[in-house]
């Protein structure tokens, strides 16, 4: 019984604060159903897309990057300068290959420049 | 209190109570009492990047993530995976299986793998291709064990000034295993390294849909054969006593001791001798640090070009303090007890040391049980910080080649090879 004795103890100790929180806790994965056989597999790798700053270019971005990468690639970067994000778009299409029209590289660079340098990037 | 009074149950409750009329010795059953003079700390979410200035964190500030075969990771990357370790896994001096981090360059990564197929090749200019099933492996060859770390090219990133692209690692791109398969050298003797031969590739089963012959399309490595690691390099097929996780590489990888990670081939499935250089994206462009000391340079110097590469090998000597971690203040007067692991890509570490005064002076730690050249080694040292005040606590270590970890960093534009000074800010508060 705190009350019973008196103030002193309380101004010790502070207890039992619970504050209100997104429940993003993770579930426990069930473990999987296994045969004898030579097959070892684990179940789809879990995906998950951000969300990209909303902006002319964005669906450009979303669709022609995802075709190899997460989107999380972008997002997951520091600010970068907007000569780096034309160099890394470049390596994408010349070093890699990826099949971006030019008019829509141009758009995916100009819209990682507007949304994700150290002048630009918010979230 | 005002957590208190948001806490919906409870008001839920004391208005239902109300109802019948609440005294004060309900209020108390509550907890409801105003002498509290100060609030708890907010918990609050880390923040979703860093930058442009380093990130100050130990490790990455991606969030937690469950994937196969894996304890909640922290993710760099969900297409392709990328998972960093957290720093607490680092405690002991084997990092446990669904702890250790994950690194993938292509999308195209296996979620199964059929072992009454699956074959271990090697090809190319030899007297005899062979194609190994598992269990030839672990039944016609003898097995070895070592212990070795396995760090990523570009752990600690995200410590670089300026900021470079890539996977911003915080510390925790590493882990170290107790690694048991067969001796690289006893497959290539028994294949027959015919002469004229250069190097040896090895490629797993991690493709990308991007075309053939470039980078995006499959992830090659390759080493010289004249480079003495491959007397050391295992293949193996156990990781701490147990299968490899399928994203560390089920169900063998190559291990290659004191080397960076982009060797050490997951799913290795091809062990290809070469009679010509290798000169894929990712021997010749990729992974490549510049030939100088540390590896280091300036912007400045890579925009006015001729900064000569060299392919990455060796990892510098690091260490690291694991406990404590800064989270929770240390009473003035206590003997705490920092606690870490420290490792050398060039040998065993031979001494490491703490400083809590900004560097003045050095103390030795006491190191732990020597597990072999390549493992982590664990230290501990105690430490009575005497006054409350922040504290400063630094580590370096040496490795017996007499490398030091100097309190520098270093740049060059892959975002490869950091291994300053580590440090960390401890709050020491009144205990009287």
């Amino acid at each position: 019984m705190l009350a019973a004795t008196g103030t002193a103890v309380l101004a010790q100790l502070q207890s039992g604060s619970y504050g209100s929180a997104k429940p993003n806790s993770i579930e426990q994965t069930a473990a999987a159903q296994m045969s004898n056989d030579g097959n070892f597999a684990v179940a789809s790798f879990p995906s998950f897309a951000p969300e990209l700053a909303e902006g002319e270019g964005r669906a450009e971005t979303e669709s022609f990057c995802a075709m190899c990468h997460s989107t999380r690639y972008i997002v997951m970067q520091p600010p970068l300068p907007a000569a780096t994000w034309e160099a890394e778009v470049n390596k994408m299409t010349k070093t890699f290959g990826a099949p971006i029209p030019e008019a829509s590289a141009k758009k995916i660079i100009s819209y990682l420049q507007t949304h994700y340098t150290p002048e630009t990037r918010k979230q | 209190m005002e957590q208190w009074r948001r806490n919906v149950s409870r008001r839920g409750a004391l208005k239902l109570l109300g109802a019948a009329g609440c005294g004060l010795a309900v209020g108390d059953w509550f907890g409801i009492n105003p002498v509290f003079a100060q609030e708890v700390p907010t918990s609050k979410a880390i923040e979703p990047f860093t930058g442009p200035g380093p990130n100050p964190h130990w490790n990455s500030v991606g969030p937690y993530v469950s994937e196969p075969l894996k304890a909640p990771l922290i993710l760099l990357t969900d297409r392709p995976v990328q998972l960093e370790t957290p720093r607490q896994y680092f405690r002991t001096a084997f990092t446990p299986n669904d702890g250790f981090y994950v690194r993938w360059h292509l999308p195209e990564i296996p979620n199964r793998v059929d072992l009454a197929n699956w074959k271990l090749k090697i090809e190319g200019n030899v007297n005899k291709p062979l194609a190994l099933s598992l269990s030839e492996l672990m039944e016609k060859f003898r097995p070895v064990s070592l212990a070795a770390v396995n760090q990523c090219s570009g752990n600690s990133r995200s410590r670089f000034q300026p900021r470079v692209p890539g996977g911003q690692w915080g510390n925790g791109a590493m882990g170290n295993a107790m690694w048991t398969g067969v001796r690289l050298r006893e497959l290539l003797d028994t294949a027959g390294v015919k002469a004229g031969s250069v190097e040896v590739q090895f490629q797993g089963l991690e493709t990308g849909p991007g075309p053939k012959g470039l980078g995006s399309n499959v992830f090659l490595k390759s080493l010289k054969l004249t480079d003495s690691v491959l007397d050391e390099a295992v293949v193996a097929y156990l990781m701490n006593g147990e299968p490899l996780p399928m994203l560390n590489g089920f169900p063998v990888r190559l291990v290659v001791p004191g080397y960076f990670a982009t060797y050490w081939m997951k799913c290795l499935t091809w062990i290809r001798v070469l009679s010509a250089p290798d000169e894929n994206f990712w021997m010749k462009t990729g992974y490549r640090v510049p030939d100088k000391p540390r590896g280091n340079t300036t912007p400045e110097e890579v925009k006015a070009g001729g900064v000569k590469t060299v392919p990455i090998t060796r990892m510098p000597v690091r260490s690291f303090l694991v406990s404590p971690d800064g989270q929770s203040k240390v009473p003035a007067g206590m003997s705490v007890t920092l606690r870490g692991i420290a490792f050398s890509g060039y040998g065993k570490v031979v001494k490491v040391e703490t400083s809590e005064d900004g560097a003045k002076t050095w103390r030795e730690a006491q190191l732990g049980e020597d597990l072999g050249a390549y493992s982590f080694r664990t230290w501990e040292a105690k430490w009575t910080p005497k006054t409350p005040g922040n504290y400063t606590v630094e580590v370096r270590a040496t490795d017996e080649k007499g490398n030091v970890q100097p309190d520098e960093g270093v740049w060059n534009p892959g975002g490869y090879l950091w291994n300053r000074i580590e440090k960390q800010d401890i709050v020491v508060g009144k205990a009287s």
